[in-house]
């Protein structure tokens, strides 16, 4: 509330401003025109899509978050008043693995339905409870009459809220999850970067994926990836084959189903595109790649991508050899941050079929590092993907029942055995 | 919405700022807590905005004899947290009921005086207390008091190539009291009705009431008169007393001062209800905070 921003000369309408602020403890420094909210910067250049729009006017309450430690309504705030100044999301409050307080007693009192409110309601609450934390039941209702819900009929929302603050009258856990020092992009920023004609970045992209080329450093999202894959193998080639596979970018590509190379960029990128099929599902993902960097023994590569229906992916592959008794063994680890359609499969699909391509990459680099031409290269083979993934989830299944008809068989009672 | 395109600046020192505000349709915003929506709905499209959120000194909360000053750049919920505060008790009934939380971290209070918006609390609580507004235009500053600021609706004395720099509350002093209630369809919207109360029981009785949310503007009414007819047991007589007298003449109060045709939000009757319920609550409220400053010092 007290930070005061510099002066600044007059700007026309159409001119870019560039502001610096931190958000979630990172600083950012985003271009925009006058007339720019903050909540259209949040999600359309930063990518933190947490931050919800309702009415963008001021009346709902779904764009709350904090600004210099108090909360506002981030569609009553262009983000040019905002220079020096410190914001602090809905990301910010908690991780996956370790929510925030609050985020635990709403989902425990079931104080979300649709989850359309919820950010708004958590940042709220976290401003209401960091200021007053001796704040009473009989309260909450006018306290939080700043927010709009319209599933939940708000008893489970007030339950919640004063869940925490009785359990926490000496003071509020911080936000867990601001972590200065590593980049700030959001889940969606795999679009295409604004510019003056299009700030808001809404233009589909050219054929070759256009505004994806002006993109001079891929940076990964915040926030936890969606699918963690790690994979080991031991491979039956030499660890120079292995060194002349990881030298060969075009090689590698084509050890990746469905990946294909279109136009080296220079400086260690790459623009490509790659297409999977899955049931009725088609993406096909246009974007760029970069070599962050290239051993005889490791690879670390930055991808960022998008596909024309909306649905857009980063990741980060790193592969690895050393040596060992059968030849090479080799290590792959990939993040991947997906948003749109694709994360619209749910996790666990999603995480299936990225495993499984991740493992028919490994199998093509094995290939290709005994010199045979990778088998991957041939066009993408949706069915036998998918046909992959749920042939996994079966031979799980199957096992787990065999297990079970192994325990019955045994006489053994259990409370699991249904 | 979005906002139409505008011009921006922010100017370091009062000078600048008017100087800017002598271009054509330039806005001033501060807090932009009620400007923000008008643009977000496109009612308004400034060339510029001149943001004063940089000049130095607006951002003061200064006390001095007479009265808390407030200057342009002060958050409502700044007022709200300060101790200083204190001093002006009617502000700090009122604040709370101010928008939402989220609006008064950022909105101010000179922002709220200089919209002016019929249904606002501050313009009340400003009236009723007998303040005044600071104006600084091309040729200096003036003070105004509040019976010649809000002029209409959404219209103060602040010309347009002027800006409010500063809002004057008197410090409450001895034997006065002070009384606020609104009914909102929820907390924090603008009020169906609304009414600020002071009563002075130092020497004479004093006792002035300040309406909001049923006119054009605050209505000033000095009920003086009426209070001290209520007073069967001089200053012995209860706050319940001084509520079921008043409520029996309030609706008449409420009638006549009730000048807004109904809407979507409530009837002219049903508003003339809900005022003449808040002025004898309000004005036994007020009137029992009086006797107990009074009681209190002594
Ligand atoms: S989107 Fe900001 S209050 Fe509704
Ligand atoms: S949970 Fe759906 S709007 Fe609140």
């Amino acid at each position: 509330m007290t930070n005061v921003v510099p002066a600044l000369a007059r700007v026309e309408s159409h001119d870019l401003i560039e502001v610096g602020f931190t958000v979630n403890g990172t600083p950012a420094q985003p271009r925009v025109a006058a007339r720019v909210t903050l909540s259209d910067v949040l999600r359309d250049q930063l990518g933190l899509t947490g931050t919800h729009v309702g009415c963008e006017h001021g009346v709902c309450g779904m764009c709350t978050v904090l600004l210099d430690g108090a909360a506002v309504r981030a569609c009553l705030v262009f983000a040019v008043q905002l220079q020096g100044s410190e914001i602090t999301t809905v990301e910010a409050l908690g991780r996956p693995d370790q929510l925030h307080p609050l985020q635990e007693a709403f989902s425990r009192h079931h104080g979300l339905q649709c989850g359309f409110c919820t950010p708004g309601f958590l940042m709220s609450a976290f401003d209401l409870l960091s200021h007053r934390p001796d704040v009473t039941r009989a309260e909450l209702p006018n306290e939080l009459s700043g927010v709009l819900c319209r599933c939940t009929g708000y008893r489970n929302i007030i339950d919640a809220v004063d869940d925490v603050a009785c359990a926490y009258r000496e003071g509020l856990p911080g936000p867990g999850n601001c972590n200065s020092g590593r980049s700030l992009v959001g889940r969606n920023a795999a679009g295409p970067v604004s510019t003056p004609q299009d700030p808001v970045g809404n233009q589909e992209t050219d054929a070759d994926g256009g505004g994806l080329h002006t993109i001079d450093a891929i940076r990964l999202p915040t926030s936890e990836p969606t699918v963690t894959i790690t994979v080991d193998r031991q491979i039956g080639a030499t660890m120079d084959g292995v060194a002349r596979v990881f030298s060969d970018v075009q090689l590698m590509a084509r050890c990746l189903p469905g990946a294909q190379l279109t136009d080296d960029l220079g400086g260690g990128r790459y623009a490509g595109r790659a297409t999977i099929g899955l049931g009725p599902v088609k993406l096909s993902f246009r974007g760029v790649a970069q070599i962050v960097d290239q051993q005889r023994d490791r690879i670390t590569i930055l991808a960022q991508g998008r596909d024309a229906g909306g649905s857009g992916a980063q990741a980060q592959f790193s592969l690895a050899a050393e040596p060992s008794a059968e030849g090479a063994r080799l290590t792959a680890d990939a993040q991947m941050f997906l948003t749109g359609r694709i994360a619209g499969f749910g996790r666990s699909l999603a995480g299936d079929v990225s495993r499984r391509m991740f493992a028919d990459f490994a199998a093509a680099i094995e290939q290709a590092a005994r010199g045979e031409e990778p088998v991957a290269a041939e066009p993408p083979s949706a069915a036998r993907l998918l046909t992959a993934a749920l042939a996994s989830r079966m031979s799980a299944w199957w096992a787990a029942a065999r297990s079970r008809i192994a325990r019955r068989g045994a006489g053994v009672q259990n409370s699991d055995d249904r | 919405m979005k906002a139409a395109a505008f011009a921006y600046c922010r100017p370091a020192t009062v000078e600048d700022t008017v100087a800017e505000l002598q271009r054509e349709e330039a806005k001033v915003i501060a807090g932009g807590q009620s400007l923000v929506p008008v643009l977000a709905m496109r009612l308004a499209r400034p060339r510029t905005l001149v943001d004063i959120n940089s000049v130095a000194g607006l951002g003061r909360l200064d006390l001095d004899d007479d009265a808390l000053r407030i200057g342009a750049t002060v958050r409502q919920r700044c007022v709200e947290l300060d101790a200083r505060a204190g001093v002006v008790p009617l502000l700090r009934l009122a604040l709370p009921s101010v928008g939402h939380r989220e609006l008064r971290s950022r909105g101010t209070v000179c922002g709220s005086l200089a919209h002016d918006d019929p249904a606002a609390e501050l313009p009340s609580v400003l009236a009723c207390l007998g303040g005044s507004v600071e104006i600084t235009g091309p040729t200096g500053f003036r003070r105004v008091t509040a019976d010649q600021f809000f002029l209409a609706a959404m219209t103060t004395a602040t010309q347009p190539h002027e800006l409010v720099t500063a809002a004057f509350f008197p410090i409450a002093r001895r034997g006065e009291g002070f009384g606020f209630g609104e009914f909102a369809r929820r907390h924090g919207d603008f009020a169906l009705a609304g009414v600020c109360v002071k009563v002075s029981m130092a020497q004479a009785i004093v006792a002035t009431i300040a309406c909001f949310g049923v006119a054009d503007g605050p209505v000033v009414r000095d009920v003086s008169g009426l209070l001290e007819s209520m007073l069967t047991d001089g200053p012995d007589t209860t706050e319940d007393t001084v509520r079921d007298g008043i409520s029996a003449v309030a609706g008449d109060l409420a009638y006549d001062i009730v000048d807004t045709d109904g809407d979507v939000h409530a009837s002219r009757e049903y508003r003339r209800t809900l005022l003449s319920v808040l002025l004898s609550r309000e004005i036994a409220r007020a009137y029992h905070d009086a006797v107990r400053s009074m009681r209190e010092v002594s």
